[in-house]
């Protein structure tokens, strides 16, 4: 199969959406980590869905996806990947997108996610997360670019907040905007990471609650929860402790807007022992019961 | 000085050119980059530029932790480096970020341009090392072919698979001591573990012949 991908600079045409988001309500997940499976395929835990690092499965023939297959058997998964690239403008990578394909229809995954970002050009993967601009030109290139990905993987593609150390001076328009216009315009779906608009939103001196009201909550199929490092002059998006208490904040500001939501625990770096990440996303079911009582006198009066 | 970037692919190309560079960008930042509160234009970009490097390090350092070991963790990150630096990633996963690594180390040993009998066996140590951790990874999770058992066959100077197994159990190891001969290992995967056996040297030469592979003989 061909993908199009037009050359940066080249007006985005317009459409409707052409793919509907999928049932977002999963409940609350884990992000699957290696260290993990094994616990997972003993103890079978109670947990309502888990979320998969899209690389670390599509060229996997030993354990992993061994493990990987009968999780996929008993829970429901989604894929979020890294290497999509979608701000890059390098041509789109046709086998990659050919991988997740067949890895979504193999596991059944829910969705397919990656970042609103780039990862490189040249040919070239930092296997970095980069900034965008926030351009009209960016904007549109990002646009095309989903619409081609959402063709080929014949479903929505969920794109995600990064967290972010610099921004660019021909920006344009605030990260919110530029975010709900990608959404609006490509029919994508957003995966709101409120643990990096808080991130972001101190390394760049905004208000994290004004992005979050700012953003299409109807368009948000999931959220993500991770642990931060604050060095003192910025914070870093480590995924290596504890929620902090100003993302959970947000994250209950964000489900008194959005409603019930796919919320997913990442945590990537030192990782605990599994009954410690459920203990950590117990304390998600606790705020969410709260937004939804908050939500419930908003609509009652 | 020149022209900062005006258009996303000129943007791009500086940014990751930025970051690559061991030595940096020589202008145009605050041009391209606003500065924070706390932040100047460059220390913003210098979190991206740290964040390259360790991550990728740590990458390294995960795929090779028995080399880490013999060679000590700080010549093992400069010989990390190094090959990160000449070969950048141009795959979409990092299970492919060492896969020049071997061929790295073997271009740059200092006795490079001596005959093969006057070279430092502690070299040959340390590529075969690298070798072997790169096929018992693959080994592990290669998806390998679809008809066959999946086996690689090796043949090393010393018995780099002995304190490849050392190491990973958290034990003391002795670098591995070079002999007389050559070392023969085939590895393989059952039951999803890697398994790995010395082999007579005429079992070696079979297995790694054409037919094994099922590749028609030479004529």
């Amino acid at each position: 199969m061909t993908v199009r991908d037009a050359p940066a600079g080249e007006p985005a045409p317009r459409r409707p959406t052409a793919y509907p988001l999928p049932e977002c309500d999963l409940g609350f997940g884990l992000g699957l980590r290696t260290p993990h499976l094994r616990h997972v395929l003993t103890h079978w835990p109670q947990v309502d869905w888990f979320e998969l690092i899209s690389e670390n499965f599509l060229d996997s023939g030993g354990y992993p996806r061994y493990a990987l297959d009968r999780i996929a058997e008993r829970y429901p998964v989604v894929m979020h990947g890294v290497s999509l690239s979608i701000g890059s403008t390098d041509p789109l990578d046709r086998d990659y997108l050919g991988r997740l394909r067949h890895l979504a229809t193999a596991t059944g995954a829910r969705w397919v996610s990656d970042h609103i970002c780039w990862t490189g050009v040249a040919g070239l993967n930092t296997h970095d997360l980069l900034p965008v601009p926030f351009t009209e030109e960016s904007l549109a290139h990002m646009v095309r670019r989903v619409r081609t990905v959402q063709d080929f993987l014949e479903r929505p593609l969920v794109l995600e907040n990064p967290s972010s150390y610099a921004e660019f001076t021909g920006s344009v328009m605030s990260e919110w905007e530029f975010v709900s216009r990608l959404a609006a315009e490509s029919g994508c779906g957003l995966l709101l990471d409120v643990n990096n608009v808080y991130v972001s939103s101190v390394n760049h001196g905004f208000d994290p609650e004004a992005y979050v009201r700012a953003l299409p909550h109807d368009r948000v199929v999931q959220i993500h929860l991770a642990g931060h490092t604050h060095l003192g002059t910025h914070v870093v998006d480590t995924h290596d402790q504890p929620v902090a208490d100003p993302v959970w904040r947000l994250y209950r500001l964000a489900t008194s807007l959005t409603g019930p939501v796919a919320t997913l625990l990442e945590w990537d770096d030192h990782i605990p022992p599994f009954p410690e990440l459920l203990d950590e996303l117990a304390k998600a079911r606790r705020y969410t019961g709260a937004a939804r009582d908050e939500r419930a006198r908003v609509l009652c009066g | 000085m020149a022209s900062p970037p005006v258009t996303l692919v000129d943007t791009q190309r500086w940014f990751q050119r930025a970051v690559l560079d061991p030595g940096g960008p020589s202008d145009s930042i605050d041009e391209v980059l606003t500065r924070s509160e706390e932040l100047s234009a460059r220390q913003r970009l210098d979190v991206y530029r740290r964040g390259y490097r360790l991550r990728l390090l740590e990458t390294m350092r995960g795929l090779h932790p028995a080399l880490r070991v013999l060679l000590g963790p700080d010549l093992f990150d400069d010989f990390a480096l190094d090959y990160l630096d000449a070969y950048p990633s141009r795959s979409y996963t990092l299970f492919q970020l060492d896969a020049r690594f071997t061929d790295h180390l073997a271009t740059r040993r200092p006795d490079r341009d001596l005959p093969g009998g006057r070279r430092e066996g502690w070299v040959d140590v340390i590529v075969d090392l690298a070798r072997y951790e790169r096929a018992f990874a693959e080994v592990y999770d290669d998806p390998g072919p679809a008809t066959a058992p999946f086996l690689r066959v090796l043949r090393v100077c010393a018995p780099v698979h002995t304190y490849h197994a050392t190491v990973r159990h958290g034990l003391p190891a002795e670098p591995p001591a070079l002999g007389p001969d050559p070392v023969h290992l085939a590895l393989s995967r059952r039951d999803y573990a890697v398994v790995t056996n010395e082999l007579e040297p005429d079992a070696y030469r079979l297995l790694s012949s054409p037919l094994a592979e099922g590749r028609p003989p030479r004529s």
